[in-house]
């Protein structure tokens, strides 16, 4: 299987998923669920204290799925870094052989377990963007030179079911001449819409991978709806998941997830499967979406 | 103006444990429109400090207590009620309770109230912060409407991903700022104003504590 950024520019469908960092040092789930993937994904992302919850670092993740011959995506957020910080994180990054680097703002301390904690955002997404191409052309951002410069491959997120849609897309726009790449996008559950972001986004030179959100459980979905920011699940889907009992919710939620990639494969470039939890469904979900 | 919230009487008694007698000082301007420094504010204070047996020498309203010198001189006539008094309690922004320090070399300075923010206020005491004192004001690109105050994330390119309905993601009551900076740009005919990246802000400008000195040589 080719590395992430050669498949991307060899044209090939893109499949990549998540890590979870775990809360704590035991390690071992999350290394499972990892090693189920190899060779069936281009890249796996490590989330960065996801959902503003603290856990272990995605930089220490990223270098552990790199050993373990992924190719690993570093996920890094504004939230929690000031610029000295975030600058140091990448040249950490590059000199640990990580590549992939997907810039974020990060959500807000309150969605997290921190909620006393002082919200950094010193820069944020689009700029983080511009800084991994000032890195890597050998400079850092108040212009000194660096004693050997990075080689990141950097991406974003964008949102395309984002309503109103218009200052969304502007920020899209920013984050594309910004040096973005790739896009992995937040969850995508309205074909006809994505069809219609698609439109706008193919007017640029970008990688669009579809985020696949997994549901398992019509409560799982209400929690992400009202907990979980940058997410809406449609209630015909909340619907159609409380309609499959408990029994078959789980079976009924990998399934929309095989449905939606299918939906999508003819439109972008690949597909980002978010299996928050419930990481050692994806290769099921991928059978069933026959990737 | 500045916005401040009286603390809690038993937060105020805590701290003034160790002494008994008491000078109060409020302010004419933002306290007083906060109703946290005017003189109904001294005349409560007065009595819910008397009902816990501590005395108070007497009390006054300082036309603009962060003016030092101003402040000074207004308290000249209070001199005896001032001497008579342990300890001061400031009832303005934390500018006029160090305006007091500055003031009362010998005596300790405590304040009743919480500042909390610079604010308009929309309605009569009901305050919203729209303004963040960042040292480089950046409205002029975003159609008057301060991103840097009313994002909590203060993004300066747009909204994040967590906006949702034109709502904040931090606080579903609120509009998303940079919907309402799009939207009012688009109606004026300026996105042209915030098609480019912002560059990130440069907190060299506003290294604490600020000073400025006006004056014309």
């Amino acid at each position: 299987m080719r590395k992430f950024k050669e498949a991307l520019e060899a044209g090939e469908f893109l499949v990549t998923a998540e890590c979870g960092p775990p809360k704590g040092t035991d390690l071992n789930e999350m290394l499972k669920h990892a090693k189920d993937l190899l060779g069936k994904v281009h890249a796996l992302n490590a989330t960065d204290n996801q959902s503003s919850v603290m856990r272990v670092s995605s930089l220490a993740i990223c270098k552990l799925l790199l050993e373990m011959g992924h190719d690993p995506i570093f996920q890094l957020t504004c939230r929690d870094r000031n610029r000295l910080a975030l600058q140091s994180d990448i040249l950490g990054a590059h000199v640990l052989g990580i590549k992939n680097i997907l810039c974020l703002t990060g959500d807000y301390v309150t969605a997290g377990d921190h909620k006393a904690a002082k919200p950094v955002f010193d820069i944020e997404s689009s700029q983080l963007l511009q800084v991994v191409n000032t890195l890597n052309s050998g400079k850092d951002m108040a212009g000194n030179e660096l004693h050997g410069a990075t080689e990141m491959f950097p991406g974003a997120t964008v949102t395309p079911e984002a309503k109103p849609i218009e200052p969304q897309l502007m920020k899209f726009r920013k984050k594309v001449k910004a040096g973005s790449r790739f896009f992995q996008t937040q969850a995508i559950y309205d074909i006809e819409n994505f069809k219609n972001f698609m439109k706008e986004a193919r007017k640029h030179n970008v990688k669009i991978l579809a985020g696949i959100l997994v549901l398992k459980s019509a409560g799982m979905a209400t929690f992400l709806n009202n907990n979980v920011p940058g997410i809406t699940v449609p209630q015909n889907l909340i619907n159609e998941l409380k309609a499959a009992g408990k029994e078959k919710a789980l079976s009924t939620g990998l399934d929309i997830a095989a449905r939606t990639i299918k939906a999508v494969r003819d439109l972008c470039d690949g597909v980002h499967i978010m299996a928050i939890g419930m990481e050692d469904k994806v290769p099921e979900i991928m059978k069933r979406a026959g990737l | 103006m500045i916005i401040s919230k009286q603390k809690n009487l038993d937060e105020i008694l805590e701290a003034i444990k160790d002494n008994n007698s008491f000078f109060l000082v409020g302010c004419s301007e933002c306290a007083s429109l906060c109703g946290t420094g005017d003189e109904a504010a001294l005349e409560d204070m007065k009595k819910k400090l008397e009902e816990k047996g501590k005395k108070v020498t007497g009390y006054f309203v300082a036309k603009t207590g962060c003016q030092v010198l101003g402040t000074k001189v207004e308290l000249k006539k209070f001199k005896n009620e001032v001497e008579g008094a342990e300890a001061l309690i400031i009832m303005s922004c934390g500018a006029g309770v160090q305006a007091a320090v500055e003031i009362f070399k010998d005596k300790h300075v405590y304040t009743a109230n919480d500042t909390l923010f610079l604010g308009n206020m929309t309605r009569f005491r009901v305050f919203d912060e729209r303004c963040s004192l960042c040292g480089e004001c950046i409205v002029n690109e975003t159609g008057g409407i301060c991103p840097v105050t009313n994002c909590p994330k203060g993004l300066l390119n747009g909204p994040c991903g967590g906006m949702n309905n034109g709502k904040c993601e931090v606080d579903r009551e609120k509009d998303c700022v940079w919907v309402r900076i799009y939207n009012r740009l688009n109606d004026l005919k300026r996105l042209d104003l915030i098609e480019e990246i912002a560059e990130p802000k440069d907190y060299g400008k506003h290294t604490k504590p600020s000073a400025l000195n006006s004056k014309k040589d």
